[in-house]
């Protein structure tokens, strides 16, 4: 492999990590400084008590996910890419499986320089597309509002998850077959006794990812997978 | 001026470019630097421009069905106010819930008719607030954490990315699939929604024969699109099962 003279890969992961860390802290101040800026032009008042007792609703809910989440994410997406995803948002639905295809295309493989480097490219270029594609949908507001509202089209629309999900699952299902019948029986059986677990996809992901894992281990040092 | 007119005003458009413009510049600043590192350690160009190709074809559909979600939030909360929300941090579950919450903590509901505009500072406020906490993460602790990994991978020897590591990712992909896959059997199974299982089985299908095609035609660009094409086609299938009366 030909590399360029005078490269260091770790001076390029100290640059990403020194731009990931004053990027998403200016980010973020911006991001919270908006509901202030709001307030500002247009002469509103935050309720802080309305503020206070939301927020420790949804705080009791997503900070153990976010905790989880980043705990998972992190190791699977690597650094470059952690930083990209964490602050664009739509981690499990689109930025994990995007560097996923990415890497499975580009033949990386995991712990590699090369990986990292192509999911770094991967979250990077899925969130400016996601980015673009709601700038010009925003800026066509009018006249795209009733085409994608249509209800002849709704269906295609409800089924973007499913759609993703299946032709994902195909090319991971038939990696192992024996490693999926594991966390597939488990989901589909648990969603049939417990019906209202349908709504709470983000969480069982955690659980059926944990089993696939385990099983995956099991199956590794038993030889029955390579 | 109405609740709508103010809330949908050019000053907060501009404010919402100014945020998302950064963020955009910072995406931008990542691909430049990772493309850079990636010839430097001798990756082919194909390769990497494939990574950027095949990650903009898989997004755009997605994207389309955010758009759809801030078209929704935007006839309660303004379309600055759903534009920024849905195109960083979070997902349109977790804003929408949070959005709704944070309405009924004020005793009001998502309706542009009852809200006003304290309501909707106070909204975004939360709904910002809520889900800071991963990026919160990533500045204090992402550095200590990721060479913690590293030192991890190279005590086990997997660090050229043998061993049980590569079985793991694909473990948790398969755990990710399965949780998505398994929800739609069941609901078939239960007769309560047919169409999202149906959609993901023709999507499979197609990735099946785009795959195989893709392979036999040596087709670079048919693999790269092969996935977008195949979510394209399960889409246009759930339109026509829901048409030929398919719940």
């Amino acid at each position: 492999m030909k590399t360029t003279e005078n490269f260091e890969y770790s001076d390029y992961i100290n640059s990403i990590h020194r731009f990931g860390r004053v990027g998403l802290t200016i980010a973020l101040l911006m991001l919270l400084a908006v509901p202030f800026v709001f307030s500002m032009l247009t002469g509103a008042e935050i309720q802080w008590n309305g503020f206070i007792k939301a927020s420790i609703a949804v705080l009791i809910i997503y900070i153990p996910s976010c905790v989880v989440e980043y705990l998972i994410y992190v190791p699977l997406l690597g650094p470059g890419a952690s930083y990209l995803a964490f602050i664009t948002g739509n981690i499990t639905n689109l930025k994990l499986p995007c560097a996923f295809n990415a890497r499975d295309i580009a033949h990386a493989e995991v712990g590699t320089k090369e990986n990292e480097i192509i999911s770094t490219l991967s979250v990077a270029t899925s969130s400016l597309v996601t980015m673009v594609v709601i700038f010009i949908g925003v800026l066509l507001l009018i006249p795209l509002t009733p085409i994608l509202s249509n209800p002849v089209l709704k269906p295609a629309f409800d089924n973007v998850i499913p759609a993703l999900f299946g032709a994902l699952g195909y090319q991971y299902f038939k990696k192992s077959l024996k490693l999926t019948a594991i966390p597939l029986l488990f989901m589909t059986l648990l969603c049939v006794v417990i019906p209202s677990l349908v709504n709470s996809t983000s969480f069982m992901i955690i659980a059926c990812g944990a089993i696939a894992i385990a099983a995956g281990f099991i199956f590794y040092r038993k030889g029955w997978i390579k | 001026m109405s609740y709508l007119e103010i809330a949908n005003s050019f000053p907060l458009y501009l404010v919402v470019g100014i945020v998302l413009f950064f963020i955009a510049g910072l995406c931008l600043l990542f691909i430049v630097k990772s493309y850079k590192a990636g010839l430097a350690i001798g990756m082919d160009k194909k390769v990497l421009r494939k990574a950027i190709t095949s990650s903009a074809s898989f997004t755009v559909l997605p994207s389309v069905s955010i758009l759809l979600g801030v078209i929704a939030l935007s006839g309660s909360l303004g379309v600055p106010v759903s534009w920024l929300r849905l195109s960083v941090i979070g997902n349109l579950q977790y804003e929408a819930t949070v959005a709704e919450m944070a309405a009924e903590s004020m005793g009001k509901a998502l309706d542009s008719s009852i809200l006003n505009l304290d309501n909707l500072v106070t909204i975004l406020a939360v709904m910002t607030f809520g889900i800071i906490w991963g990026c919160i993460l990533c500045i204090l602790t992402l550095r200590k954490y990721s060479s913690k990994l590293s030192i991890e991978r190279n005590k086990k020897g997997s660090g050229n990315g043998g061993g049980f590591a590569n079985i793991a990712m694909t473990a948790m992909m398969i755990g990710l699939c399965s949780a998505f896959v398994g929800s739609y059997i069941s609901m078939a199974i239960r007769a309560t929604a047919f169409i999202p299982f149906l959609t993901a089985l023709i999507a499979a299908v197609f990735m099946a024969i785009f795959e195989k095609l893709a392979k036999v035609l040596h087709s670079e660009i048919l693999d790269s699109f092969s996935l977008a094409l195949s979510m394209l086609f399960g889409m246009a299938g759930s339109v026509l099962l829901n048409m030929g009366g398919v719940v």
